[in-house]
Order: C-alpha cells, then sequence, then structure tokens
C-alpha cells in the first residue's frame, strides 16, 4: 500500500488507526460536540422558524405570541382557545402569586431562592427557610415553566394550523373533533401524554434534585429548615480526591470492592448457572424436573429470608461452627461475616452465599436455552463429523451466549448496585477502625449508611452520580460491543 | 362491515383505556385529600398501649372540665425513642406534634432555629423544677440564639446495670469484674457480654472513676465547648490497659458477636451482660430464673496496669452514661396551645408511677424509689430499677444535647471502633503504653473535629 493510499484510509476513518484508549476519548469529545453542534442548529432551525411563522401568521396568530389561545378564538374554535388562555392565566397567576407550600413559595419567588437558598436564618419564635425545599421547588418551577413553554409553542403551532386551513379552505376542526382525533389519529398523544408527565414529575425533576445536591453543603449540620445550606460548587466531587475525610479515604477502595464484587458475583452466577444447567440437561441425568424444582425452591422463597438464615447457619454460635467445634474439626468458632477477623474471609463468604442464592437464576434461564436449541444444528454438526467438545463450543456456547448477554450486563449493573446481600449478610463489615463504610460495603450500601444514618446527603449525592456513571458507561459500552446488539437477527 | 365493526371495537377499547387512566389519577387526587389533621403522640413502642390508654383519660378528663369537648382526635403511635429526632427532622412538617426523645438527641432537634418549641408554661417549669433531679434538669435546656430555654419535660430515666447469671455468679462475685471473671474460670465460660461495641456500651470503661474519690481525668464537651475534652489522662489510659487484659483473657468479656447477646446468655457462653431497661425483657428470655440484676461492678487495678500517677491497686467503679427521655413539642405545631396540658399529664408523678407499672419505664421523678408503692415489691422489675437509680451516682447524663455535632462527633466519626482497636489488641498492635496514648490522641482529636488527622 503506498503512502497516498494509507492517507486515504486514514482520512477515511481515522479512529480505526489509533490506540483504543485515545479512540475512545475522541469518541466521545466528538459525541459531546456532535451532540452540541445538533441542539445548536435545532436551536436555529427553531427560532427562524418563529420568525417565519410570525410573520407569515393572521393577526390572531401574531396575538397568540402574547394572549395564548387569541388565533384559535379568532377561528371561532372558542373552546380551544379558552383552555390555552386559561394555561395562561394559571401560569402567570402560579408564577404572581407564588402560593406557599410549608411556608415556601413556588413561582417567581421559587427562582430566586433557587439562586440563594434562602436567607432567613430564623429564631426560636420564626422558622429558618427550608434550603431544601427552596432547592425542590425551584427545580419543580422550572420544569412547570418548560412544561408552559410546550403549552405555549402548542397555542402557536394550532394558531397557524387555523390559518393554514382557513387559506386552504379547508374546514377548521371542531372542538369535538379536535377531542375525537385524540381517540383516533393522535391516540398516541393521549395515551403518552400522562407517561410523559408522570416520568417528570416522579423521575427527571427528582433525579435533578438529586444531582443539584451534591452542588451544596446540605449534610447533617446542615439540617433542612434549621439551618440554612448553600451552593459549594464542586467541592463535594473535589473532597474524593485529596483530604483526610471518609470520601477521600474510603472512596476508592470501596469502588474497587465493589467492581471485584460485581465480578465474581456475576460470573460465579453465571458460569455455576450454565454449568448446573448443562448438568441437569444431560441425557444420563434422571428426574430432571425434580432436580430442576430443588434448585428453583431458593428462587421461590424470599431472597432476604434466604440471607437471614444463612447469616445465622454462619454466625460465631450458630449452627456450621457449632458442628464444627463439637466434632473436633476446629477449636474455636470462626467468624464468617461482618465480625470477620480478616476481610477476605467476609468477602470470599458474601461471594458464596451469592452463588448459592444466584445461581438457579441462571440455571433456570439456561435450561430454557438449552431445550430451544435447534436439534437440527447439532444433526448438522454431528453429519459433518464434528465432535462432542466442538458441538459445545461452536454451537451451545454462541447460542447460550448470544442470548444471555443482555442477561449478564444486566446482571453486573445489578450486582454493583446489590443491596440486600451485603446488608443483610455483614452490614459493611468487618468494620474499618474510624470509618463509616466498612470492608465488603459496597457504594450502595455505604450510600445508605451516610444519607439514612448519617444525614451527609451531599456526599451521599457524590456517589449517587458517580454510581450511576459506572454503571451507565458499563452498560452502554458492553452492550453496543455485543453481537446481541450488534446482530440483533443473527437468531431469528 | 367488518371494517367498522373493529373500528367500534377499537374506539372501546380506547374509551376503556382512557376510563382506566382517568379512575388512576381519581384516586391519586381523592388519597391527597385529608381531613382536619389529629393531633399526633409518638413514644417508644413498649409504651405506646399504655400512653394510648392515657390520653383516653386525658380527653374524658378535659371535656368534663371544659365547656367545649378536645377539639382534636389524638393518634399515639409507637416510634422508636432513639430514631424519634431523626425521624421528626427528615420531614417536621409530617412529625408528631408531641415526641419523646433521649436528652442527648436535644442537640440536634435546636440546631440553627430549633424545630421545637421552648417550654412556656410556668406551671409546667415549675413541675420540672420540683419533680427531677439537677442533672436531669440541666439536660432539658439548650440555647437558641442566645438565650437559654427549657425544652424538655423528662418522663423516663435509664441507665446501663448488669445482668447476671445467679447460677454461676454469687451476688458478692458480682460486685466486682474481678469476681465475675473468678466465675467465669471455674466455670470455663466467658466473664462478660456486650450489647455493642458502640461509644454508649463502651462507657461503662471510659465513664468509670476512683471508687473513693470519685475522680477521673476524663472530659466530654464539658460546658458544652468543643474544646473541652480530654481522653489522655493516667487514669483513662490506666482503665484501658486494665480493660485490654480483661478483653483479651480466654475468661474474660467478649466482643459481640454475630449470633447476638441472647445466644450467648442463653447458651451460658457468656454469664454476665451490660444492658439497659429495654434489654431486660430480652435477658430474662434468655436466662429466665437465673437472671439477677445489680450495679455494674467495680475493678482494681493490677501492676500491669499501672500508669503515671495511677498506682496499682486502685479500685475503679465502672460507670454509665444515664439518661433522661423526655418530651418535647413540634415549633410549628398548629396544636401548640393544647401540647403544653398535654405533657404536663403525662409527665405527672402519678402517670410516671403507672407507666412504671404498665411499660416498666423507670420514672425520671426524684423521689420514685422511696415514694412510689411499686417500688417497693421484691422482684426483678424493682431490682432493675434500683440498680438504675443506683447507677446515677457513677454515672453522667450524655453531654452531647447542647450541640448537634457532639453526638455525630462522639458516635459516628469511628471513635468507638478506634477504643475497640486498643481493648482488642489485635497482634498486640496496642500492648506498650506509647501506642494507647497515641490512639486516644486521634480518639480525643475526633471528639473535638470529627477528623482522625
Amino acid at each position: 500500500m503506498d503512502d497516498q493510499m494509507q492517507k486515504k484510509v486514514n482520512d477515511s476513518n481515522p479512529q480505526d488507526n489509533l490506540p483504543n484508549k485515545n479512540n475512545l476519548f475522541k469518541r466521545i469529545v466528538a459525541f459531546l460536540v456532535n451532540g452540541f453542534r445538533k441542539i445548536g442548529q435545532r436551536l436555529q432551525h427553531n427560532v427562524q422558524k418563529s420568525y417565519f411563522v410570525f410573520k407569515d401568521g393572521s393577526i390572531g396568530t401574531k396575538l397568540s405570541h402574547i394572549i395564548m389561545g387569541f388565533g384559535n378564538i379568532k377561528n371561532k374554535q372558542i373552546i380551544k382557545g379558552l383552555m390555552y388562555f386559561m394555561i395562561q392565566v394559571a401560569f402567570f397567576l402560579f408564577m404572581f402569586t407564588s402560593p406557599l407550600v410549608n411556608s415556601t413559595p413556588l413561582g417567581i419567588k421559587a427562582l430566586g431562592n433557587f439562586i440563594t437558598l434562602g436567607t432567613e436564618e430564623g429564631d426560636i419564635f420564626n422558622p429558618t427557610d427550608n434550603s431544601m425545599l427552596m432547592l425542590l421547588f425551584g427545580v419543580l418551577t422550572i420544569g412547570i415553566i418548560v412544561m408552559f413553554l410546550f403549552a405555549y409553542s402548542s397555542n402557536i403551532k394550532s394558531a397557524y394550523k387555523s390559518d393554514i386551513l382557513k387559506r386552504t379552505g379547508k374546514k377548521l376542526p371542531s372542538f369535538k373533533e379536535d377531542v375525537l382525533e385524540l381517540f383516533d389519529g393522535r391516540f398516541h398523544v393521549l395515551m403518552l401524554t400522562p407517561a410523559i408527565i408522570g416520568i417528570t414529575v416522579f423521575t427527571i425533576l427528582p433525579t435533578i434534585f438529586m444531582i443539584l445536591i451534591a452542588f451544596t453543603n446540605f449534610d447533617s449540620l446542615h439540617p433542612a429548615g434549621l439551618v440554612l445550606f448553600d451552593w459549594v460548587g464542586l467541592d463535594n466531587f473535589k473532597a474524593i480526591f485529596g483530604g483526610t475525610g471518609e470520601i477521600a479515604v474510603r472512596f476508592w477502595p470501596v469502588l474497587g470492592w465493589t467492581l471485584v464484587w460485581a465480578f465474581f458475583a456475576t460470573f460465579t452466577n453465571y458460569i455455576g448457572g450454565i454449568l448446573l444447567a448443562l448438568l441437569i440437561n444431560k441425557k444420563q441425568i434422571k428426574f430432571k424436573k425434580l432436580w430442576r424444582t430443588i434448585f428453583i425452591l431458593t428462587i421461590a422463597l424470599p431472597q432476604f429470608i434466604s440471607l437471614l438464615a444463612m447469616r445465622n447457619l454462619l454466625s460465631e454460635y450458630g449452627p456450621l461452627n457449632t458442628m464444627l467445634v463439637n466434632s473436633g474439626i476446629i477449636e474455636a468458632p470462626i467468624k464468617f461475616l461482618g465480625n470477620a477477623l480478616n476481610p477476605t474471609t467476609a468477602r470470599i463468604t458474601v461471594i458464596l452465599i451469592n452463588i448459592w442464592v444466584g445461581v438457579p437464576y441462571t440455571m433456570l434461564m439456561t435450561s430454557g436455552i438449552l431445550m430451544n436449541i435447534p436439534t437440527d444444528l447439532y444433526e448438522a454438526a454431528m453429519i459433518d463429523g464434528a465432535n462432542k467438545r466442538q458441538v459445545f463450543i461452536n454451537i451451545t456456547v454462541p447460542y447460550i451466549l448470544f442470548i444471555t448477554t443482555p442477561y449478564l450486563i444486566t446482571s453486573f449493573i445489578g450486582n454493583i448496585t446489590s443491596f440486600n446481600i451485603i446488608y443483610l449478610l455483614t452490614a459493611g463489615g468487618p468494620t474499618v477502625p474510624g470509618y463509616i463504610a466498612g470492608s465488603t460495603d459496597l457504594l450502595v450500601t455505604w450510600l445508605y449508611k451516610l444519607t439514612i444514618d448519617q444525614a451527609e446527603y451531599n456526599i451521599g449525592s457524590v456517589i449517587a452520580i458517580f454510581t450511576f456513571i459506572i454503571t451507565a458507561s458499563a452498560t452502554l459500552l458492553t452492550y453496543r460491543r455485543s453481537k446481541a446488539y450488534k446482530e440483533e437477527d443473527a437468531f431469528q | 362491515m367488518i371494517y367498522l365493526q373493529r373500528k367500534g371495537e377499537n374506539y372501546m377499547l380506547k374509551k376503556k383505556l382512557v376510563l382506566l387512566l382517568m379512575i388512576v389519577v381519581g384516586a391519586f387526587t381523592l388519597a391527597g385529600c385529608q381531613n382536619k389533621s389529629p393531633l399526633t403522640i409518638w413514644v417508644g413502642s413498649e409504651s405506646q398501649a399504655f400512653y394510648a390508654e392515657k390520653m383516653v383519660e386525658y380527653v374524658t378528663l378535659y371535656n368534663s372540665t371544659h365547656s367545649e369537648p378536645f377539639p382534636y382526635d389524638i393518634v399515639v403511635k409507637a416510634v422508636d425513642s432513639a430514631s424519634a429526632a431523626a425521624t421528626f427532622l427528615d420531614d417536621t412538617d409530617a412529625g408528631a406534634d408531641i415526641f419523646t426523645i433521649p436528652h442527648d438527641n436535644l442537640g440536634k432537634l435546636i440546631t440553627g432555629s430549633s424545630s421545637i418549641a421552648p417550654i412556656t408554661k410556668q406551671a409546667l417549669l415549675d413541675q420540672i423544677a420540683s419533680d427531677n433531679p439537677a442533672m436531669f434538669i440541666n439536660v432539658t435546656k439548650g440555647v437558641v440564639g442566645g438565650t437559654e430555654y427549657t425544652f424538655g419535660v423528662p418522663y423516663v430515666a435509664q441507665s446501663l446495670v448488669l445482668y447476671y447469671n445467679k447460677q454461676y455468679i454469687t451476688p458478692t462475685q458480682a460486685q466486682t469484674w474481678e469476681g465475675i471473671l473468678e466465675a467465669a474460670v471455674a466455670a470455663n465460660k466467658q466473664a462478660l457480654s456486650l450489647t455493642g461495641s458502640d461509644g454508649f456500651n463502651n462507657s461503662f470503661l471510659l465513664l468509670a472513676r476512683e471508687a473513693e474519690t470519685k475522680a477521673t481525668t476524663l472530659q466530654l464537651y464539658v460546658d458544652a465547648n468543643l474544646e473541652n475534652n480530654y481522653a489522655r489522662g493516667d487514669d483513662t489510659i490506666a482503665k484501658l490497659k486494665w480493660g485490654q487484659r480483661f478483653f483479651n483473657h480466654p475468661n474474660g468479656a467478649r466482643m459481640p458477636s454475630d449470633s447476638g447477646w441472647e445466644i450467648e446468655l442463653k447458651n451460658e457462653i457468656s454469664l454476665s451482660l451490660i444492658g439497659g431497661a429495654w434489654n431486660f425483657k430480652a435477658a430474662q428470655a434468655a436466662l429466665g430464673s437465673n437472671l439477677a440484676i445489680t450495679i455494674l461492678p467495680s475493678f482494681t487495678l493490677t501492676e500491669a496496669d499501672a500508669y503515671g500517677t495511677i498506682a496499682a491497686g486502685t479500685v475503679f467503679q465502672s460507670g454509665s452514661f444515664t439518661d433522661a427521655k423526655m418530651f418535647v413539642m413540634k415549633k410549628t405545631s398548629d396544636k401548640l396551645a393544647y401540647l403544653e396540658d398535654i405533657i404536663m399529664y403525662l409527665s405527672s408523678k402519678e402517670v410516671q408511677e403507672e407507666s412504671y407499672v404498665a411499660a416498666a419505664n423507670l420514672p425520671a421523678y426524684k423521689n420514685a424509689i422511696t415514694e412510689f408503692e411499686a417500688m417497693q415489691l421484691d422482684n426483678l422489675e424493682t431490682q432493675l430499677a434500683i440498680a438504675q437509680i443506683n447507677m446515677f451516682e457513677h454515672g453522667i447524663p450524655q453531654p452531647f444535647g447542647a450541640n448537634s455535632r457532639f453526638n455525630v462527633y462522639y458516635y459516628q466519626k469511628g471513635a468507638p471502633d478506634l477504643i475497640v482497636e486498643i481493648l482488642r489488641n489485635t497482634n498486640n498492635a496496642f500492648s506498650t503504653d506509647s501506642a494507647i496514648m497515641a490512639q486516644m490522641v486521634i480518639v480525643e482529636r475526633v471528639w473535638k473535629t470529627g477528623l482522625k488527622e
């Protein structure tokens, strides 16, 4: 290949020739740049379009920019126009009367409070501004403004649409026809609107609220409604990378153990489940249903009961230790779990218990897959002279892997955020003297302790953000590279 | 025709979906509707039935002495006192109008502008002053905005005591840790179990005082000042050296196991337990008729424990945090006008005595031991009450009520674990005086700043 050709190849696909790390970094940067560029283009397009609509629209459409619903009312779509108008009135009432909820204002005052997070320190007879509610109501008010802007945009579109229909001599739909249209052509809008509102109110706004807390000093020394808290920029994030506090000292060890745990918890269950399913699926094994039922019993029991039973079984004076001591195998009880003398003992124990709890799930799923592998594939392979090992490696394994890859990914993510097993078995112990996070604490159990027990909401929020970044990145990267994603139709 | 029929079915299905949606929205709306809120009182689960009954009596009494009936329904809920303050602070608007807290939780409730209301009714202030020992009166007070107010009304007292197995330990042996150890060696059991290794349970050692002089150099937030902490005195180091030996003796004390102290007592793995009144029923269930109760024992230093000015042979009496539980009122309650009268009734001497009989709550009332008939009986409940009252002489109220930082720094920033490390002495890491001293320097720093470095 001459130099010119090489250059051409490089130019056509430059990322392919970079080392992986740089490649990934470049792709992330390119993704962000493209994202912002698209947003810019979209904004520019919308501004141009709005200007065109304003210029091209009738007087009704023009006035709809100031008084919502005017265009519809002018075109005799009275109810529709009045509904838009009512939305505008309600919005302005909401914004300018700033209604109080738990003594904290919403509306335009909430926007001011969102910036200051409160100024009134209060005294024994008067309450302190509730910074937490001010933050929450600020987010809520911004959410309501965004929703109003959608309604505002819809109002202008509706007015302009009426203009167009009128100009083309078509009949304008009555209110009844609009409503009936919602049950027919626009049924998706009717059904999706509550879902979108629900997601906004119950998922997006709380998530934004949680993220914003990471940029404040909302902790046990600043209880909401008693002491004001304030914006602190990136201080809570910086705390991870320096200093002598809990988060600086314990974050990286806890993160490390979380990833180790997730890896072993996922793959031991995965491999164990597959092996068990293969074993049970063997022709020589009798009473297959009985064996499956026995393993599935652990699923039938609520997991926390299984875990508590296991904890008691392995406790210092539990049945296992008593049996071992009484039979002379050991002299003194072994501390397996939260009070183990060595963190490794506790870590290995929880991974082993997790196998016991988790393997039946994989076994059950893999059994289903094995039973559904087309037999003609095996027959064809046998005719071609493949031995059992080759059949297993070239047919069974790829088939299982293809179908279970999404499960493997969700399982890995699930284990990163696995709470029950660690909290119920060891409560994070053995303790690391002087710190809240123990040797088996995962990010989520640590997060629980920091927020529920210690009221350190700001630090908890930082950890939650990191957990989200890790899980989201792991999911996206692995899933997009999996065959299950790339060759979606392969096994259909 | 078929097309029209299908279209009709489709339309009906959509209508049903919309109807379902409207029902869901309607249900949520109805769930949001509220009647006039009741007056809510939170007390510990062990006392919920008793105080619910008392409030019925209170309302009857109120209605018979007022022209208008009591204007609110009253709900008495069981909320663990230890976590009530935290639960309340999670959402003060949803919190109870009256609730009970251990006195050391006062600090977190009066942080900033305070979430609880000060007591202003003179009759109630007089009752607090006349019915309670001085140490409990002090812990009801707190400073907000530079002014001191009384915020709580004590109604229950508590301290740590010794539960022991009288089948193995005689009453004389139970007076000293050496006696208990002797019994444990004879039976080849362990001397002592703990219910936890936290800063409350280690108070039996940390707060121990010289038996003769009642002196100690240990300082914990004296005068409600963060700087006034001291954990490096000769007596403190000597006590820890003794404690280290006690916990490392094959038949000595043991740190809590994941089997639980109930199993340890029941299976006779250990012969005694340091616990509070809240452990009484479980201890009784574990030991049955072998249960006996007394004050925490004393211990004598040996040559191995002597340190600095503290010589071998010095006798220390084990200490305890001696606490009061108090009624407090929500500052933003819209029923504030009625709350002080209710608290006055619930904390009265008569109701405290009834509470002792019905729910085994040790009265905070200062003359309970002589004036309450129920305390003259010869039973385990009386032994428990008397042991606790006698422990008041050897203990101090938890000095963390003045400021929320005190509680956080003392309990939650790892200092108790650092003390446990000394007592465990794993790999002989704390077998020298200097190592213990170095660790206590860190403990002291944590108490002052919440930081180890």
